[in-house]
């Protein structure tokens, strides 16, 4: 027996690559991913391309929160409800 | 109510307030619609909270119940805008086109938020939520799977298609406005 990850083609990077930097691979799978993440520069390249894609679409998207009005009405309404029937 | 419900509700539901209110304005795609919508919601989620069970997922639980409000009451009169064909996406088109001119992607930096919020918008339903839910709020897998009720397979796939269209639509977009020179066509 050995430890050393199952070797998986280009193709099958290419498939998992979002999973994988979503974190939502099993240990064993990443592991291959990384395994031939070490070993490959164009793959290498894909995936630093889509990590600063998702980090720049987190960065742009993440920043709007709900304007305090809103959060005032909201608590206001909670504590003393209007009769909307 | 008791003060306990209330303090309950403040604890673990309002901290997801803007959460809710940022998944409604893009599920909605504007602003006086979204607000009433997060309003509805954790009003709703506020009536039914002796329904919620303590220390499970909070953040679901309103996420679902914006969803089918969403669905229910205002999902008629959302303003139909062009939306993107993301059935005709191909896989990792655009890292073949800037490979060789920008592989680190620098061209992102120039576009700005409301670009990309516009091309989000753009993207049809199904596809953007599942975006939404994981890139804006960043909600795992199995999470967004129970919020919009299909399959993990299905998330996976909807999400794959959904980010490589909306690359493909800020790329179209940083040509046009001269960010990055478009590859000649080779051959």
């Amino acid at each position: 027996m050995t430890d050393r990850p199952r070797a998986i083609d280009c193709a099958e990077v290419m498939e998992r690559l979002y999973e994988y930097l979503d974190g939502e691979l099993t240990t064993e799978r990443s592991d291959e991913v990384k395994a031939h993440l070490q070993d490959c520069a164009p793959c290498t390249a894909l995936s630093s391309f889509e990590t600063t894609y998702i980090r720049f679409l987190e960065a742009r998207t993440r920043t709007r929160n709900a304007p305090e009005e809103l959060k005032k009405r909201i608590l206001e309404e909670m504590l003393f409800p209007q009769d909307d029937s | 109510m008791s003060d306990h419900k209330q303090r309950s509700f403040e604890e673990e539901a309002l901290p997801h307030l803007d959460a809710v209110y940022r998944v409604a304005l893009r599920l909605s795609g504007n602003e006086t619609q979204a607000e009433d919508l997060t309003q509805e919601t954790m009003l709703k989620a506020y009536r039914a909270w002796s329904q919620y069970r303590e220390g499970t997922n909070a953040r679901a639980w309103l996420l679902t119940i914006l969803r089918n409000t969403f669905i229910n009451e205002y999902r008629r009169t959302r303003r139909m805008g062009p939306t993107v064909d993301v059935t005709e996406v191909e896989s990792f088109t655009v890292f073949r086109d800037v490979q060789e001119v920008d592989p680190e992607g620098r061209f992102f930096d120039d576009i700005v938020d409301d670009e990309v919020l516009r091309a989000i918008d753009a993207l049809p339903e199904e596809f953007r939520e599942t975006l939404v839910l994981s890139d804006v709020e960043g909600l795992p897998y199995a999470e967004i799977a129970k919020i919009t009720e299909v399959p993990v397979g299905t998330v996976k796939s909807r999400l794959f298609r959904a980010r490589q269209a909306l690359q493909a639509q800020l790329y179209d977009y940083a040509v046009e406005m001269g960010y990055i020179k478009k590859r000649e066509a080779a051959e």
